[in-house]
Order: structure tokens, then C-alpha cells, then sequence
């Protein structure tokens, strides 16, 4: 990197290249920020009032009063007259379901996956890649053959209503978690952990010792692209966690969109709860952002 | 190899034992009497109705101490794959809010309780509802399977202020006639609603139909098979019915030249210009569109007066929907009601409930709320009246209930495939790629299905 | 597939000619295959409950008339024949490939340009975490979103067109703007995940490789065909496998908005199999067409594994 920096310092003051290349980031930035100025904007409008003001750039009848139905401060007749549903929303509790379960989800999906990765990249045994193959397999079966069994084997378990039911399926593994960190396993230098098998050491030992480790940048990567995908997912969650006490943000936040047939949704409450709850992983993303985005090096992914 | 193939019959067996343990139990009555205690789970959609219905749950907790009711609400959409799913693994709720077009394949499936038994036994007084809401729950095999809960007819709603300035009055809205060829006072009213940029009205020398500002006419869709809130307020003004009878008719009639010629309408009042093209309207509701004072008229059905009449800065009026070429209005009569779960663990406690809601104490509570009709005529007039203290005149939606102008809901089987034969038919004729006509080959494939 | 060509056969040896010779022999047959049973256990336990038996299941249900209420009745190779009749399953397997082709044509292409950007021009973390920002929203919700800014009448999207002179749009609406559409809303979703798995792949470039490069005097073109591409290949085949597989699953997008309308412009595959199998309780219909997509999908990425052949690595 150090080199390529100097050679282009070495290059002429005014470089067009240059600037059409930062006309095409800003273009970039504007189209992915714009939108979420869009989301602010409805979110802090009142509801009622959005539509009569669609050509508005500014909050429609400015209101913090999305933000108050989101956290559920509202009463029920404020609600509905700033256009909310009504129903009571249990915010914290949505809260504190999703960080269970992404948790849940993240931690033992990555850590079971690793494993799994490791048996692929670094293991000889007959059968391997045939298994790998299989498991890339899944990748392409349509959600629609496995949702229904599995709401049925959740449920024979007797495990609807429960944290474990929600994130039991992607507990112990996903083709793209199992994929992506053989990939890594295969490219990481193998001396060390040679020289340690030369020692005697158990290929236990030199997963926990050596591999994960060294392997921490990707880990991480891929904690945060579990997270955010548990954290966002919502049909699963929906079918197996409707109780009102077990479920999710996403599917708490289920009572902003439209209600009934024909009905309209509560694009405010919709669009501050959207913001809320996007909150906590761009917190994550900013604590472990930096590390993880700089040093995800695909060190020679093959 | 062999072993693999071990462990993929295993699999397969598996699977097998899984997809077979859906059945549901052997008697498909509900139980009346025996001891109702426990706790029993409630569904419904509509959030607006949570409040009153978590009271008719409290009050029945005190009346029945025994007796626990859980409510769980969710919207529209994702209400329905959870009955379904919760059915498939003989979960779901013990009691749930039904709907007229879905129940039909839960009787044929049995999933749901038959409630002849209880209603025979607890002496519930089937004349109490509105007329015709009771026998909409009737299955094809002449036993019923909900007790109604509410109805709702259709109505215009207007916007006060265009109105005012079109220097139209109430009055005038309030006795529109139409016809499905030269569209009547009802298309000459809403060409003058209907304004360009310019400022031009629709009736009007010049008038920009490229360039229409606002729309006399708002349009939700083309109405699929059903047109219930589209177009069956004009079809069933000229004597045509979706079914050979009905509930339970065996044909459509999507071939009759009466049905078609008002579709053919409704392309020529888009075609001129006084209602939005077809691919317009695919994005915000149609309320939300009123409500930005892009259509001057919307017809819409009942349970959707909290919304309309919510907006900020609108003034909103209701109108009955206008009578047709038989002098007489028409509007579809759908109503929902409350059926048990064949699965239910507690069918005492369920049928109990389910009775409960039927009746005067729940029913008067769901009418002080304003949000719908309940099924109970005395209801309904309280619910009136409740309407009228909020200051909204629903005289447009009872009154066609009082004056038996409306006809009900199409219950048949295979609603779901014949939605998805008609919504792109109909997308087509309303669109324009296609005439009026073209829907008599929709009609046969429509009718091939009950074959 | 075959991904799996790279050699770990080299270590692996070494390790057992590193254990005592008594086991030499029946570890030279089944390798680490104790260990790696103990490895791939949980992994595998996972994807027999809840991949393999579902899938099996769902091949059974191909063969059978199934209405998710009832029980399913064998009825043969019925819902297959019927599918090559269906004109419906056609069109959807058209709209389907157009959808793919815009979404992994526009995302690949403008990942790749946000790539290299956040790599040669602008390293800022923030510039990374902003492009970033729209996968942390839920795609059903980004889906609401554009449906409403994208709306004719009232959209704001469509009021800005008309401030500059642009007339307005029925983006959804409209028979040919509607699969583009929805390729373009699932593009600004994925647009900044895709350049950062790409971004992490230049990172792995050698640098010397540039300067080797820039002082033979190639130009900046056949700098990036000759030595970018070649070896940011590994990671281009994860991101397209991912993906390729991903887009051609398209569904949530199209039934929050267009549900596959107007008429059939947008009704793509996965809908469709929703349609039949759920809302119409044709369960072994759906089956059978997913089973059949699914088939597609792997002659997809087989060909995608020959073509980028991402094993072999230029460098190694």
C-alpha cells in the first residue's frame, strides 16, 4: 500500500482521473445517504400530515411523536391522532429479545462454522470436498422448501415461543459462514502450525491456539455480517416468535406497516422504528468498524 | 455409498413422518357446556380494534375468572401465514378473527369447529345480527362456522373543499346516477372534478388529459376478481353478480356483457383522463393520495373511515355510492367473524369466548370505539352514534344496509386461484393492453377450476 | 463443484508421517477423518435438520398433490409435466433472468468502481461505514421505503424529477420499469457490502506487484486487466456465488411491491412459487418448480466455478 501511495504523489498536481473519481464517490455517497435523509424527515413528521405535504423537503407538521410511539411513550389516543396504529409497543423488550438472539445466532453460528471451515481447509479425509460441496449446495435451496419443516421441527421440539427456536437454525451453521472462512483457513500461512503439529500438538489445540487467532480479522468480519442478517431477519422469527414476549424488533416493529387491506402504514412510526433499530449495529459498526473494515485483508483467499 | 444412501432414507422418512402428523381431530363440533376453564389464545389484524377487543377480553375475565384470553395482534399479511403455519403444525390460535374469503378452504380441510352444537345449546339468537351476516358463515356442507362480528359496506368520500369550489353540493354527490354508457351525473360530476395544470376542468374546451393535476376519480387498482372496493359498487347496480349463486356458486360470470361494459367504462373515464392510469397507482395507498389532493373522490369501504378522516388539512366528506341503471345503489356486504381452531386444546373455553364476542356486551364495547360496524343491529347503531360524536356522518354506509341495497361478498371455492387468474386479466383490461372482452377467457379458465 | 482442487495434501501428509508408524497405515486411508468428524459435526448436524430434510422433503412434495392443509397424495411426475405448459412458469424464468442480469450486472460493476475507489482514492473508514449504512436496514423495509419515495403521484423522487423537467416515472407501475426498478433497489442495498468483500480483496494485492507494473510503464488499463483482476479472482467468485445465487432468489422486494404485477412484468420465480404453493395451497406445484430452479441454479454455479476457475490463484 506504502508503494502505491508514493506512486501517486509522484504524479501531476491536476489530475482529471482524479477528480471524476471523487465526483463518482460523492455521487455514490448522496444516492446511499439521501434516502436515510428521507427517513429522518418522515420521521420526524406526523403521520396525518405526510401525504398533504408530499412535496415537502421539510418534516410534514414537525413531531418527535414517532420517536415517542417507537419507544411506546405514547398514549394510545396520541397515537392514532398523529396517525399510529395504537397498539402498545414493547420496545425495550424487542430490544433485549433481538440482542439475545442475534447473540445466540452470531457467537454459535461463527464459532461452529470455524470449525466446520477448519475440518474443510486444513483436514485431509476422504469424502471432503464432496461434503464441502454439499454443504455449498444449500446456498441454492429456495427459503420456501425450508421453512415450512423446519417451523414444524421447531415446533415438535417444542421449542415455538423460545429464543432457541428462533436462532436454533442458524445456530450450527451457514453455507455462506462456512464458505467464507474456509476460504480464509486455505490462504493462512501453514509454518506455524506445522511446526507446532511437529511438537505434538493436537489439531485441538492448534485451532484454538493458532488458527482462531490469526484468523481474527475475518472472524470479526463475519460476526458483523451475522449479526446485522440476524438482527434483520424477519420472516423466520415471525413464524416461530409471535409472542409478544419473545419477539423480535422487526417483527415488533410490524405494527408500523399497513394493518389491514387497503390500509396505509404508519410511514413515520415505520421510519423512526427503521432508525432506532439500526441504531444498535451502526453502534457496533463504529466500535469494531474501523479494526474490522481496515484489516479484513483476504490475505490470499483462494 | 450405501451408507449414504441409509442416511437419506432415514432423511426421507423423516420428512415423511413430519408432513404426516397435520391432520386435525375426529369430531368438528364445537363443545358447549363441559368445564371452561384455562387459557385460551385470540388472533386478530387490525391494530385499530386491539383496544376494544383487549377490553371485551377483560371484561369476560372477570365475568369467567376461570378463563384466561391472550390477544395477539398482526397486520394483514403476516396475520395469514401464521394461521396457515399454525394449522400445517395444529398450533396456532383457539380463536381467531376469520374472513369470508379464506374460510372456505378452512372448512374443507377441517380446520376450523363447527359451532351448530353451541349455538343450539347456549340459545345464541342468530336474528340479533343484521340481516344475511349470520348466514355468510355457512359451509358449503350447511353447518357454521363463525358467529359475525362486524360488516362493512362502501361509501364515496370526498374531498369538501374541490367540491365547494366545482360549486357542487352535498346534495348533488349525495344522488348521483349512473349508467354504464354514457356514465351518468356521476362521470359528468366527476369530469368537473377533475382539473389539469391549467386549471381547466375536465368538462372543459382544453381540458390536458396528459396533464391532469387532479383526478375526479382515485383508483386503488383493477380489483382482481373481487372489485370490492373498485368496481362492484357500479357492477351490482346492473343486476350482475360474480356467481351463479351464492355463497357457495360453482361459476363466475366475467363473460356477461353487463360486467364487462362497466370495466369498459372504467377504462374510458382513464382514458379521458378523469380517474389515474393503472401504473400510477402502484406505490402510496389510494388514501394517501386523496389525502396529497390528487383525486377529488375515492370509494372505499368502511373500516377505512378512521383513516381517511385522520389526515391533516383535509376536509372529508362521505357520499353513498350512486344508483345504478335499476335506479337503486349497490354496495359488496362483507362481513368477519370469530371461528375456533379445530386443534384447540380448550374448545369449552374457546366457544365460550367466541359466544362472548358475539354478543351485546362485547359487541356495544367494539361500537364505542368507532373504528367499525358490529354485526348486532343495536350495535350498529351505537356504533353510529359514537361515529356522529367524533363528527362523522355514516349514514352512507348503514344507510344501504337499511335500505337492503347490498349484496354479499363472493364466497366460493379456490378464491385464492381465481385471484390469481383475474388480478392480471383484469390489470390488463384496466391498463388498456387488453379489451373488456378478453376477460371472457379469463371467465373460462376462472370456471375450468370448479370442473 | 469443484472448488476444493487447492492442495492441503502436503501438510496433511506431513502430519501423519509426524505420528507413530503403527498408525501410519490406516491413517494414510482415512486421513483425519476421527477429527474432522469431531470438526464438522455440529456443522453437519445443522445442515441434515435443517437443509437436507427440508430439501428431500421438498423433493417428495414434488411428486405429490399437496395442499399444505391436507395430506399430500402421490401423484407421479404430474406437477412437472404441468410446469412445461405453463406459460406463467416461462415468463417467470424471463423476468427472473432479467432481473439477475441487471442486479448482478449494475452491483458487481458499480461494487467493483466503489472498490477501487475506497482503495486508490479515498481510504476513510467513514466513507466505508457510510456506503455501508443501507444493508443495516432490513431489505423488506428498504423495499417499503423506495415503493413509497418511488410513487408517481406522490412520491418524492418523482417531485424532484419534475423540478428539474424530467417527467414523472411509474417506476412499479410501469411494465418496463418494474424489474429494473426492483434490480435497482436491491443494487443500493447491496452496492457498499459487495465493494467492502471486494475492497478486502484488493487489500490482499501485493503492492510491489503496482510497482513492478508502473515502472515497466503499463498504463493504469492494463495495470487493472492484467494485475487487479486476475488476482482479485479468489474473492470475485465468493462474491458472485453468493450473489448470483441470492439474486435469482429475488422475493422479498417484489411482494412488498409490485407482487408481480402490472399483468406479469415482475411476477419472477420465487414469487411465482409463493403464489402456487402458499396463497393458492398448491404445494407440490411449487415443489416441483422449486426443485427445477433449484436444478437451474446449480448448473448456474457449476459453469460460474469453471468459468472463474477461483481456485488458482495467479500468484500461487
Amino acid at each position: 500500500m506504502t508503494t502505491l501511495t508514493s506512486a501517486a504523489r509522484r504524479r501531476r498536481p491536476i489530475n482529471w482521473g482524479r477528480v471524476a473519481s471523487w465526483a463518482a464517490l460523492v455521487l455514490a455517497i448522496v444516492v446511499t445517504v439521501g434516502p436515510f435523509l428521507w427517513m429522518l424527515r418522515t420521521a420526524l413528521s406526523n403521520n396525518h400530515a405526510l401525504a398533504s405535504q408530499s412535496s415537502s423537503l421539510l418534516p410534514a407538521d414537525f413531531t418527535w411523536g414517532a420517536f415517542a410511539r417507537v419507544f411506546g411513550l405514547q398514549s394510545q389516543a396520541q397515537a392514532q391522532a398523529e396517525g399510529g396504529s395504537g397498539a402498545s409497543i414493547n420496545f425495550w423488550q424487542y430490544l433485549v429479545n433481538s440482542v439475545i438472539v442475534s447473540t445466540m445466532i452470531t457467537a454459535s453460528q461463527v464459532f461452529f462454522s470455524s470449525l466446520a471451515a477448519y475440518a474443510f481447509a486444513r483436514l485431509q479425509w476422504p469424502g471432503r470436498d464432496k461434503v464441502f460441496a454439499l454443504f455449498l449446495g444449500t446456498l441454492l435451496v429456495p427459503a420456501i422448501f425450508t421453512a415450512l419443516p423446519n417451523f414444524l421441527l421447531i415446533k415438535n421440539i417444542g421449542l415455538l415461543n423460545t429464543y432457541l427456536g428462533i436462532a436454533l437454525p442458524s445456530m450450527l451453521m451457514t453455507p455462506f459462514a462456512v464458505f467464507f472462512l474456509r476460504q480464509f483457513f486455505l490462504g493462512m500461512s501453514r509454518e506455524v502450525e506445522e511446526a507446532a503439529m511437529l511438537d505434538g500438538a493436537k489439531h485441538g489445540r492448534i485451532f484454538f491456539q493458532i488458527v482462531l487467532p490469526n484468523a481474527a480479522a475475518p472472524l470479526a468480519t463475519l460476526c458483523l455480517l451475522t449479526f446485522i442478517a440476524a438482527w434483520n431477519d424477519y420472516f423466520w422469527p415471525l413464524l416461530v416468535g409471535n409472542d409478544p414476549a419473545i419477539r423480535v424488533l422487526t417483527v415488533g416493529l410490524g405494527v408500523f406497516k399497513s394493518q389491514s387491506p387497503q390500509g396505509a402504514p404508519d410511514w413515520s412510526g415505520l421510519m423512526a422504528a427503521t432508525l432506532v433499530s439500526a441504531l444498535p449495529i451502526l453502534l457496533l459498526f463504529v466500535a469494531f468498524g474501523k479494526k474490522i473494515v481496515n484489516s479484513i485483508g483476504f490475505s490470499g483467499i483462494k | 455409498m450405501k451408507k449414504a444412501l441409509g442416511a437419506v432414507a432415514v432423511a426421507a422418512a423423516a420428512a415423511l413422518a413430519l408432513s404426516a402428523c397435520t391432520g386435525s381431530g375426529s369430531s368438528n363440533q364445537a363443545a358447549s357446556g363441559g368445564e371452561a376453564k384455562g387459557d385460551i389464545s385470540y388472533w386478530l389484524w387490525d391494530a385499530n380494534q386491539l383496544p376494544a377487543y383487549q377490553q371485551c377480553a377483560d371484561d369476560f375475565h372477570k365475568a369467567n375468572p376461570n378463563i384466561n384470553v391472550k390477544i395477539t395482534q398482526t397486520g394483514w399479511d403476516d396475520y395469514w401465514t401464521n394461521i396457515t403455519n399454525g394449522f400445517v403444525a395444529g398450533n396456532g390460535p383457539d380463536v381467531f378473527t376469520d374472513h369470508l374469503s379464506k374460510f372456505g378452504d378452512f372448512v374443507k380441510n377441517n380446520q376450523i369447529l363447527a359451532l351448530d352444537d353451541a349455538v343450539k345449546n347456549d340459545n345464541v339468537d342468530l336474528k340479533q345480527y343484521q340481516k344475511g351476516l349470520a348466514d355468510l358463515w355457512v359451509g358449503k356442507d350447511g353447518k357454521r362456522y363463525g358467529l359475525p362480528k362486524d360488516w362493512d359496506t362502501i361509501s364515496l368520500f370526498y374531498n369538501k373543499d374541490m367540491v365547494a369550489k366545482a360549486g357542487l353540493t352535498a346534495d348533488q354527490l349525495g344522488t348521483l346516477s349512473w349508467t354504464p354508457q354514457d356514465g351518468g351525473t356521476f362521470e359528468k360530476t366527476v369530469a368537473h372534478l377533475t382539473v389539469d395544470k391549467n386549471g381547466k376542468r375536465g368538462d372543459e374546451a382544453g381540458f390536458d388529459k396528459n396533464n391532469v393535476a387532479v383526478y375526479g376519480l382515485g383508483l386503488a387498482g383493477s380489483g382482481s376478481g373481487n372489485g370490492q372496493t373498485e368496481w362492484s359498487w357500479l357492477t351490482g347496480t346492473t343486476g350482475w353478480t360474480h356467481t351463479d349463486k351464492n355463497p357457495w356458486g360453482t361459476k363466475y360470470n366475467y363473460d356477461d356483457k353487463k360486467f364487462q361494459d362497466t370495466i369498459a367504462w372504467f377504462h374510458s373515464i382513464i382514458d379521458k383522463g378523469y380517474m389515474p392510469k393503472l401504473e400510477t397507482t402502484v406505490g402510496a395507498s389510494v388514501a394517501d393520495t386523496f389525502a396529497a389532493g390528487k383525486a377529488a373522490i375515492n370509494a372505499n369501504g368502511s373500516w377505512m373511515i378512521g383513516q381517511y378522516f385522520g389526515y391533516k388539512g383535509i376536509n372529508v366528506g362521505l357520499a353513498p355510492t350512486p344508483t345504478g341503471p335499476d335506479g337503486k345503489r349497490a354496495s359488496m356486504f362483507n362481513g368477519l367473524a370469530d371461528s375456533i381452531n379445530a386443534a384447540t386444546k380448550n374448545p369449552a373455553a374457546a366457544t365460550k369466548w367466541v359466544e362472548y364476542l358475539a354478543s351485546p356486551a362485547c359487541q356495544d364495547v367494539v361500537a364505542s370505539k368507532a373504528v367499525v360496524f358490529p354485526a348486532i343491529s343495536e350495535a350498529t347503531d351505537k356504533a353510529a352514534a359514537a361515529f356522529k360524536a367524533k363528527s362523522v356522518d355514516v349514514t352512507s354506509f348503514t344507510q344501504q344496509v337499511k335500505d337492503s341495497t347490498t349484496f354479499l361478498f363472493p364466497i366460493t371455492e379456490n378464491a385464492a386461484k381465481v385471484d390469481g387468474i383475474m388480478k392480471p386479466a383484469m390489470d390488463g383490461v384496466f391498463s388498456g393492453k387488453a379489451p373488456a372482452s378478453s376477460l371472457t377467457d379469463a371467465n373460462s379458465q376462472v370456471n375450468a377450476l370448479f370442473q | 463443484m469443484t472448488t476444493t482442487s487447492v492442495g492441503t495434501r502436503k501438510p496433511a501428509r506431513r502430519s501423519t508421517e509426524s505420528d507413530g508408524p503403527k498408525r501410519t497405515a490406516l491413517r494414510r486411508g482415512l486421513g483425519d477423518l476421527r477429527v474432522a468428524l469431531l470438526f464438522v459435526a455440529p456443522a453437519l448436524v445443522g445442515f441434515v435438520l435443517f437443509y437436507l430434510v427440508p430439501t428431500i422433503r421438498g423433493i417428495y412434495l414434488s411428486f405429490t398433490d399437496y395442499s399444505i392443509l391436507g395430506n399430500p397424495v402421490w401423484v407421479g411426475v404430474k406437477n412437472y409435466v404441468k410446469i412445461f405448459q405453463d406459460k406463467l412458469v416461462w415468463n417467470a424464468m424471463g423476468v427472473t433472468l432479467e432481473y439477475v442480469l441487471l442486479n448482478i450486472g449494475f452491483q458487481t460493476v458499480i461494487a467493483l468502481g466503489l472498490a477501487l475507489l475506497m482503495y486508490h482514492v479515498a481510504k476513510s473508514t467513514l466513507i466505508r461505514g457510510v456506503l455501508l449504512l443501507p444493508y443495516l436496514v432490513a431489505n423488506v423495509i428498504v423495499a417499503l421505503l423506495w415503493f413509497w419515495m418511488l410513487d408517481y403521484q406522490i412520491g418524492i423522487v418523482n417531485q424532484v424529477l419534475q423540478w428539474i423537467g424530467i417527467p414523472r416515472v411509474a417506476f412499479f407501475g410501469n411494465e418496463f420499469w418494474a424489474i429494473p426498478t426492483v434490480a435497482f433497489v436491491n443494487v443500493w442495498r447491496h452496492m457498499g457490502y459487495t465493494a467492502l468483500l471486494i475492497f478486502a480483496g484488493l487489500q490482499a494485492i501485493p503492492g510491489h506487484l503496482y510497482e513492478v507494473a508502473n515502472l515497466d510503464g503499463a498504463s493504469k488499463w492494463q495495470t487493472f486487466w492484467k494485475i487487479t483482476m486476475p488476482l482479485l479472482r479468489p474473492v470475485l467468485l465468493l462474491v458472485m456465488v453468493v450473489t448470483i445465487t441470492g439474486s435469482f432468489q429475488i422475493f422479498d422486494t417484489v411482494a412488498v411491491t409490485t407482487q408481480g404485477g402490472p399483468v406479469n412484468a415482475s411476477r419472477v420465480i420465487q414469487y411465482y412459487i409463493y403464489q402456487r404453493a402458499f396463497s393458492q395451497q398448491d404445494f407440490g406445484y411449487g415443489s416441483a418448480l422449486s426443485v427445477i430452479l433449484f436444478i437451474i441454479l446449480a448448473i448456474v454455479a457449476f459453469l460460474q466455478m469453471k468459468f472463474l476457475r477461483g481456485n488458482e490463484n495467479d500468484l500461487s
